[in-house]
């Protein structure tokens, strides 16, 4: 992962915001990296870029040996579909779904059978101790296991990128240190790169190899 | 993304609002059933028109009358007197000479030079020749006038209206065929008696034509039945000895000075009567009133028929005896060729009118009805679409955060913007195929309510349905309403198809 001279700017003319400012830096295959930064630092816009869910207003940008900076929109949509895997702190299930479709809808934009895509959403449920709640909604899991459902979706596409914007930003200790556990076990066991977005500068030490630091749409360290 | 997909995804979103959908697809279901419905009996009413009007040759038949053209003596203008505007001068112009173009017109008559000329234009099957002059029916020691009609010989209604004997062979044959009425005034009374007469001899006799002004008599017996041969015989010698016993009537002589000269002219002509004998081969009953919707102008119904090249021949026999030909219908082979065949017509100089005309009018008038029904069931299913279009607007809006997402775990602009076609589609093909159930359904009572109006008010039983579905149209209808929905889908598709993932997954 590599970007170089980034820059990400909202508005026109006199009214330009600058979100991101020429920002570089390289991530090696399997490196865990913590993005650090105050609430408006530019940590969140930092990770839709490097997830293929933005575009850079400047710079490049390569994630997985795509220049995503160059990539169509049918592109970045592949790339998203098969190399990275996105958790948000709001978790992002489609409410009217149950766990195991909502851990299925990337295998269905992916154009995979329903019985492969049933077999695999139900092994990642599995996976994060969900065997039991499959055919549950949103509304009826808990904070902690909406996380792990979403996991669940991020992982079932095996990507080689996983990013992580405070997965634990909704979640009370105990269950953030489970949901963290979660996600440091497949990054180990599949030797995906795992990009994580907090502020917890504890969490972020435990979790990870390295620190980046945002302040001001900058890196500072 | 497979197909099940494509089509589980927009399901199970329409199934989520399921209030919505229902009264979306509502308005889906009211413009294809308003669409099928007019398609349908569009079609029907189309159907039964054909049907009716080739139940008899109408559709092949051209009348043809004498043409009443202006004389040559009339080319001097005519002059108006007087002072007056130039305005009222031309007109009171035209009516003297319309007045004296009728008065002395003189008819292109349709002699039997004329008849044969008409038979040997192309794609002409038979001349049947139309006269009003009557004769007497002899038949032994019975006589009774009679009408004389022609008809062709492939005539199937005629066919199945004989009780006893057989049809026409050939146009020429020396044969006739009698009513069961005339044969009743002629004496042959019993049904025994009927297979008796065919193949005997009918004479058909024609007095000369005196064409000259005189006192003219008829014999109004009580029993309502025509005069006989002898009866009138015994009229025309009283005609002739009145003059000489006007003195021993009680007139005063200045009245039988005036009936005198009345009476009196130049010595008459008598011509010699024309006699023709035939041979009765059928006997045929009239029309029953439940056959006559069948309405054929060529369908010979008198009391004496003849086959139409023996009928010609006959009425263009003598001047003198017979008036000649009033009228003749052209028999056309196929529908197709009797506009040709009518411009021919007026090029020898006759009036002619051709049945197809009327029917193509009457076609247009339907057609141009049912176009409006048609335009008034599509704007409906438009109104429809135009609310699909705003709903799915709507829905793009509330499931901003599930596009969103989707686009996040992969989804690209093509594959949403399909999702929400098809959502569009599937509206359409539920809506319109519910419509056209309704309307076959109600189709039952509805052709029951309408040959019932037109078995009440114009006392046409129509055997077949008038309301019918084609494949074709119920094709048209599904395929009209999805084409409409879908491109009503259109629209909202790629509103949700070029929604920012970012802004879509911080909506609420």
């Amino acid at each position: 992962m590599r970007t170089v001279d980034l820059t990400k700017a909202y508005g026109k003319a006199h009214a330009v915001v600058y979100a991101l400012r020429g920002v570089s830096f390289e991530v090696q295959r399997g490196e865990r990296i913590a993005l650090l930064g105050k609430s408006g630092s530019g940590k969140s816009t930092l990770l839709n870029l490097l997830g293929g869910v933005d575009r850079p207003t400047e710079g490049g940008l390569e994630v997985a040996g795509r220049e995503l900076d160059r990539l169509s929109s049918r592109g970045l949509a592949r790339f998203r579909s098969a190399a990275v895997g996105l958790i948000f702190q709001s978790f992002n299930l489609v409410p009217s779904r149950t766990a195991l479709q909502n851990v299925e809808l990337p295998m269905i934009f992916a154009g995979l059978s329903k019985t492969q895509r049933r077999i695999e959403a139900r092994r990642a449920l599995e996976a994060v101790g969900l065997a039991e709640r499959l055919d549950h909604r949103p509304a009826q899991l808990s904070g902690g296991e909406n996380q792990r459902v979403a996991i669940a979706r991020a992982l079932v596409n095996r990507p080689e990128v996983l990013l992580a914007d405070e997965p634990t930003g909704n979640l009370d200790s105990a269950t953030a240190r489970e949901v963290m556990g979660l996600i440091t076990d497949h990054v180990q066991k599949s030797g995906a790169t795992l990009i994580l977005v907090t502020h917890d500068e504890e969490l972020a030490r435990g979790c990870t190899d390295r620190l980046i630091r945002l302040k001001d749409g900058e890196l500072v360290s | 993304m497979r197909l099940g997909d494509l089509l589980g995804l927009p399901l199970a979103a329409l199934w989520q609002q399921k209030t919505r959908t229902v009264l979306t697809t509502l308005g889906v279901v009211f413009g294809s059933f308003v669409l099928a419905a007019s398609l349908s009996i569009g079609q029907g009413v189309q159907d039964t028109f054909e049907r009716e009007t080739h139940r008899s040759d109408v559709l092949r038949e051209i009348r043809i009358q004498p043409q009443f053209g202006e004389s040559k003596a009339n080319a001097k203008p005519v002059e108006v007197k007087g002072q007056m505007s130039d305005a009222r001068r031309e007109r009171i112009r035209e009516a003297l000479t319309a007045r004296r173009r009728n008065m002395a017109a003189s008819p292109v008559p349709l002699t039997r030079e004329r008849l044969g000329e008409l038979s040997r234009l192309p794609h002409v099957e038979a001349v049947v020749p139309q006269s009003w002059q009557g004769g007497y029916a002899i038949l032994g020691k019975h006589s009774q006038t009679t009408g004389i009609s022609a008809s062709r010989v492939d005539d199937s209604q005629a066919r199945e209206h004989l009780v006893a004997g057989r049809y026409f062979e050939s146009p020429n044959e020396q044969a006739v065929v009698l009513s069961e009425y005339l044969l009743y005034r002629l004496g042959v009374v019993d049904d025994a008696a009927l297979n008796g007469v065919l193949g005997k001899k009918l004479t058909l006799e024609f007095r000369a034509q005196e064409g000259q002004p005189g006192l003219g008599m008829a014999l109004l017996k009580p029993d309502g039945e025509d005069a006989s041969r002898d009866e009138i015989a015994a009229l025309d010698k009283m005609k002739q000895e009145l003059p000489a016993a006007l003195e021993h009537l009680h007139l005063s002589p200045s009245q039988i000075e005036l009936l005198r000269k009345a009476l009196s002219g130049p010595p008459r002509k008598v011509e010699p009567i024309l006699s023709r004998e035939f041979t009765i081969v059928g006997v045929a009953r009239a029309r029953r009133p439940d056959e006559e919707r069948n309405w054929d102008p060529l369908y010979a119904d008198g009391d004496l028929v003849l086959p139409y090249g023996t009928a010609t021949e006959l009425f263009t026999a003598s001047p003198a005896h017979i008036q000649g030909v009033n009228l003749a219908t052209v028999l056309v082979d196929r529908d197709a060729n009797v506009e040709s065949v009518l411009a021919d017509i007026h090029k020898m100089g006759l009036s002619a009118f051709a049945f197809l005309e009327n029917v193509k009018h009457e076609r247009l008038m339907y057609l141009l009805i049912f176009a409006c029904m048609t335009c008034i069931a599509a704007v409906a299913l438009l109104v429809a679409a135009m609310g699909i279009a705003n709903t799915m607007l709507m829905s793009v809006l509330e499931r901003m955060r599930e596009i969103g997402i989707m686009k996040a775990v992969g989804a690209s602009n093509g594959q949403l913007q399909l999702v929400f076609v098809v959502e569009g589609a599937l509206i359409g093909l539920v809506g319109g195929g519910i419509g056209l159930l309704l309307a076959v359904a109600s189709a039952y009572p509805g052709d029951a309510w309408v040959r019932g109006m037109v078995n009440r008010d114009i006392k046409i039983e129509l055997k077949e349905p008038i309301f019918v579905f084609p494949a074709w149209l119920c094709l048209s209808v599904l395929v009209f309403a999805v084409v409409t929905t879908t491109l009503a889908a259109v629209y909202p598709a790629r509103r949700a198809a070029l929604v920012d993932p970012v802004t879509a997954l911080r909506h609420e």
